[in-house]
Parts: structure tokens; sequence; C-alpha cells
């Protein structure tokens, strides 16, 4: 009641640098092994992507990328997890096609559902979860739980128990009913391009909503040397990376922030900012494009190996998806990859991983 | 030397009881209390300081207090009271038709009970509500530190001190603690139908029963129900919840 505020446990988020050689990329067997495939796959929702790429290729790549059909489509729609879990719905889009659905809210503060490839997850406080009855583990940093815990419950729904008459999946609709009886928002993308005949969406009056890829072009920029520095000896390799993959690393993201601190004729007081480009760094031109919606890591992993295909092997390009953040503000994860330039097959990828 | 003889000497005590009583008296007093006196071979004088002897006569005491207690009646151990079965439902018994009546009375006892707060509720509905009994109540277990219990639904059948004996509709007999569980009560109330402003489309409804309902907190209500009717609940803010 007069409770004074819990103390918040903050732990910053860290990111993993990863350099390595990749294999040759065929588009007919989609790669799903190995470092940067799934570090892109690792990530449930993805909220924004950018695409970095020299000006001259960007004829190459507009065809591909920004035609119609190539534009991801996703849906918002007002829907109770009762409405979610039993009739058409659940058996044509959860029980056979992969659906990625998310629900309205904070993760640690309101109650939120994330469906990925047919597992739920419910992340409740601690009344809805001893009002639901379902088996949950205690969810949060360990020094912060106190009276009042909040739980996540994990369930899959392909497997064979869940299907009417079964008590597990009995108990998960008794609790759609009596704990989590209220419509909340969702946001709604099938990952397959197969829509079921009489689409069990359309009663309930979704919303589509494509994200559209916004381009910036031209950015006069001044470009470093994206080349990562070999292997002289091993003392000073893993300094000579930690430098190059951070001062990299900060460039790429001034890019996708627009800044005007990476353009030619940027003359900015000292006092104001004390960021300069990186040592070397030549006159070039540079585009942007971002897509910003609900978007599938299968999307990102699709668009990638359509950029390895399309784009000319000599040209560098990055490539970043960051996810809905986890918690409270700005605790996003991120995944940034980038190829180097007349490179065989290196790349970097930077792995930023919040706490939770 | 004189030696005295027989016959001479008459006895001392003759000659001093002859001194004190005339000679009828004292020769009947010496002949009644000296001559014929008894004199008893074991006197009753303290027994000889023996610890054999003592020990017998402490085991002899010991015994005679037990014969006696045994004979006092006294409580059942937890044991025996759960090998006489007393508060078990046969298997016969463990129907839930059985407990239907139960419940109907229940609920006529309940709406008695209440009487014009079942339409009004709060706090004075709650204050009869926490002294009533609950033997027969239709409950449902609503939220709950166990998850497990979640969702037991069915007809009281035992009010104990920590716990409700539940018989579901499937006719088992479910055991609930109490501890940090929250109830769930319906009582269904007929509502008061209007009888002359009924219009053409109302006639096909039929009389809408809503239900009454209220939920208990079984963290606050760890009492046996004969007790709780003399108890005051007063209100408190749960640090749970």
């Amino acid at each position: 009641m007069l409770s004074f505020q819990q103390p918040a446990f903050y732990q910053s988020s860290k990111c993993f640098v990863t350099h390595g050689v990749m294999g040759h990329v065929d588009p007919k067997q989609p790669p799903s092994k190995g470092k940067p495939w799934t570090a892109f796959a690792a990530q449930d929702f993805v909220y924004t992507a950018d695409l970095i790429l020299p000006q001259e290729v960007f004829e190459v790549v507009q065809d591909k990328l920004l035609k119609d059909e190539a534009i991801p489509q996703y849906k918002r729609v007002v829907m109770s997890l009762h409405d979610v879990l039993t009739g058409d719905f659940f058996n044509s889009y959860i029980k056979q096609g992969s659906v990625l659905m998310l629900s309205e809210g904070r993760r640690g503060i309101d109650n939120v559902f994330a469906l990925k490839s047919g597992h739920l997850t419910m992340f409740l406080d601690k009344e809805a979860y001893e009002r639901a009855g379902l088996v949950g583990k205690p969810h949060g940093v360990k020094g912060n739980r106190g009276i009042k815990p909040r739980w996540i419950v994990e369930i899959d729904l392909n497997s064979s128990s869940m299907i009417k008459g079964k008590k597990g999946y009995d108990r998960l609709i008794y609790a759609s009913k009596n704990a989590f009886s209220d419509p909340m928002t969702w946001l709604f993308c099938n990952m397959t391009s197969r829509v079921p005949d009489p689409d069990p969406l359309t009663p309930f009056n979704p919303t589509i909503c494509t994200s559209n890829p916004s381009t910036t072009q031209d950015i006069d920029a001044l470009v470093p040397t994206l080349i990562p520095p070999a292997d002289t000896s091993e003392q000073t390799a893993r300094d000579k990376l930690e430098d190059f993959s951070s001062d990299v690393y900060e460039w790429l993201s001034l890019v996708r922030l627009q800044s005007p601190r990476i353009l030619k004729g940027d003359s900015i007081d000292p006092y104001l900012s004390i960021y300069r480009v990186p040592d070397g760094s030549q006159s070039a031109k540079v585009c942007k494009i971002t897509w910003r919606g609900f978007l599938s890591p299968s999307w990102t992993r699709q668009t990638m190996i359509d950029l390895f295909t399309t784009l000319p092997s000599k040209a560098w390009f990055s490539f970043s998806t960051t996810t809905f953040s986890k918690g409270l503000a700005a605790d996003n994860t991120e995944c940034t990859f980038l190829r180097p330039p007349n490179s065989s097959g290196e790349y970097l990828v930077w792995e930023v991983k919040s706490h939770e | 030397m004189l030696v005295p003889t027989k016959k001479d000497h008459q006895s001392i005590a003759a000659d001093l009881l002859n001194r004190a009583f005339e000679p009828e008296e004292a020769t009947k007093i010496l002949t009644e209390k000296v001559i014929q006196r008894p004199l008893f071979l074991c006197p009753t004088s303290p027994p000889p300081a023996d610890a054999r002897r003592a020990r017998q006569l402490a085991a002899k005491r010991a015994k005679e207090q037990r014969r006696t207690k045994a004979l006092k009646p006294k409580p059942l151990s937890a044991t025996q009271r759960k090998k006489q079965g007393l508060y078990q439902i046969p298997k016969e018994g463990q129907k839930y038709k059985l407990f239907e009546p139960l419940h109907n009375l229940w609920l006529g006892y309940i709406t008695e009970i209440l009487g014009n707060e079942v339409y009004t509720g709060g706090e004075a509905a709650g204050a009869k509500l926490a002294s009533a009994d609950f033997h027969g109540a239709g409950v449902e277990v609503v939220r709950s530190g166990c998850v497990s219990r979640v969702g037991i639904k069915g007809i009281v059948v035992k009010d104990g001190k920590f716990a409700f004996e539940i018989i579901t509709v499937k006719n088992k007999v479910k055991l609930v603690p109490k501890e940090g569980t929250i109830f769930r009560v319906e009582v269904p109330v007929p509502m008061i139908t209007k009888t002359t402003e009924t219009t053409e489309a109302k006639e096909g409804e039929e009389k809408k029963e809503s239900n009454m309902v209220f939920e208990l907190h079984g963290d606050q209500f760890k009492l046996r129900s004969a007790d709780r009717a003399t108890r005051k609940f007063r209100a408190h803010f749960s640090k749970t919840l």
C-alpha cells in the first residue's frame, strides 16, 4: 500500500563482436547454421531494419528489395486470448501456419503475450499468474523479485496435447476465459505467403499496415576504411580489432541516425560534439534504406540472402535489425552485420544484448 | 536376708491399687487391666528402614494410581482418530448428487441471512457472510499461490480450520487449504420483475436471474465455522495481494 519504489537492478546491455569468414550463400538452400545467421534468427520480433549501401549499387538493390511484392506487411487486430486459442484462427494459423503475434504492453509492467512459431509466452504479474492457474517460472532480476514477483508461462501450442479435451489445453482455455478475458491489441505477421481461404482474421477487422521502406539517398559522407585489420601478432590483434570495431560501429550508428556529424562539410564546434570520423576516411556517397514495423526474423534472413545474391561481391554493405524493447524503454536487442569491401566472405557482426 | 515368698508378697500393683480404690474395685482393676491385659506380639511401630521394603511400597502405590487413572476417560490421539475414520466420507457417499439438496438448503439459509443485502452488497453483507457457515456452499477456487488449485469447483463438504473439503462434479473429494487461496461463491438472486410495464418484445424473454458473487480470502478465514460466529472481522491491508 504505502510501499516505497522497488530498487531497480540496472544492468547495462552488452555488445558482442564477431569477426569471421562466411561460406558461399546459395539462395536455394537458405543457410541457417553459423554466426551471422544464428544471430539474426535468435531475435524474436524485429522492429526496425536498416540497410546502408554505397550509392553506386543502389539501383541494383532497388529492383529487388523495393518493389511492391517485397514490402513486408503486418496487421493490427483487437482480439482476446480466448479468440486466439479457439476456433478457425487456432486451427489454421497456429497449428498449421507459422505466425508471429505480439500483444500490446511493456514486459516488466503489463501482461504481455508473445506467440512465435507455435510457442506462446506470457509475461504476467503476480495477480494474473495466480488467477490463471498455469505453471510458470519466476521472471525478473533475482534481487528485485521481492513480495511481488513476476512470472513467465511458456506453452508449446504445436504439441499434440494441445487439442480440445486434453487437460493442458482445457486449463489454458479456462485461464483465457477467467484471467485474461479482456480483448487486447495484437500485432500479427504471417511469415508464409499462404493465407487460408476464409481468412479467420476477417471477423476481427484487422488493420493492414505496410512497412514501406524509406530511403535516404546521396548522403555525402566521409566513409572510413571498412577493412578490418589483418592479424599481425596476437597481443595487438585483439586491441586493434576492438578499436576498429568500435569506430566502425559508431560510424554506422551515426549514419542510421542520419546524424550530420558524418557529412563531408561538417564543422561543428568541438564544445558541442567531440566526434571525429576515424582517420583515413574518404568522401563517398552513401544511401540508407529503413524498414519499420512488425517484421519477422525469417524476413531478415531472406533479405540478407537477396543482398548477397544481387549485390556485387566487391561492394560493402551493412544491415542491422533492432527488436521490440523487452522491458523499460531503450532496452532493445540489436544485431548489425557488415560486409567489408573487396572481401571474400569476411564479415563483422555486432550483437547488442540486453540483460534480460 | 529375707527372701520374699509368693504367699506373703502381694504384687506391688495390688498394693498401689488398694491404696487408691476400694478393695472390690481394686481387685477388679487388677484382674482386668493388669493380669488379663493382652500383649501384642507385633506392635504397629514404623517399619524398619529397609531399601527393599521402601521400593516395594512405592511400586504398590504407583500401581494403585495407574489403575485409578486408567479408569478415567481420555481423548483420542491423532492416529486413533484417523483409524476411526469419523470425518471420512465413505466411498458410496462421495457422490455430487447426494450433496445437491444440502447445497439448496445452504442457498436458502444464505438468502435468509442476507435478506435485502443480496441486492445491495457492501460492508453489511460482508460482515454477515464472514460469520456465516459454509457447509454446503458452492465454491470455486479463483486465485491461489499454488496454481494447481485454481479451477476446483464444487460443494463444500467439510469446513475445517485450515482447509475446505470440496466435492466436485466428477465425484471427487478434494482437500483445498485455505492459505493463500481465494474462493468465489455465487448465490442466485431472484430479480424483481416488472409486471405492468413489460412491452410486447419483452414477453418472450425469460425471467432473468442474476447472481450475487463474492470472494472469500482464505488467509483471513482460517477458523472453524463455530469459532467464526463470534469473531469480529476487521479490514486489513494485505501485503500479498
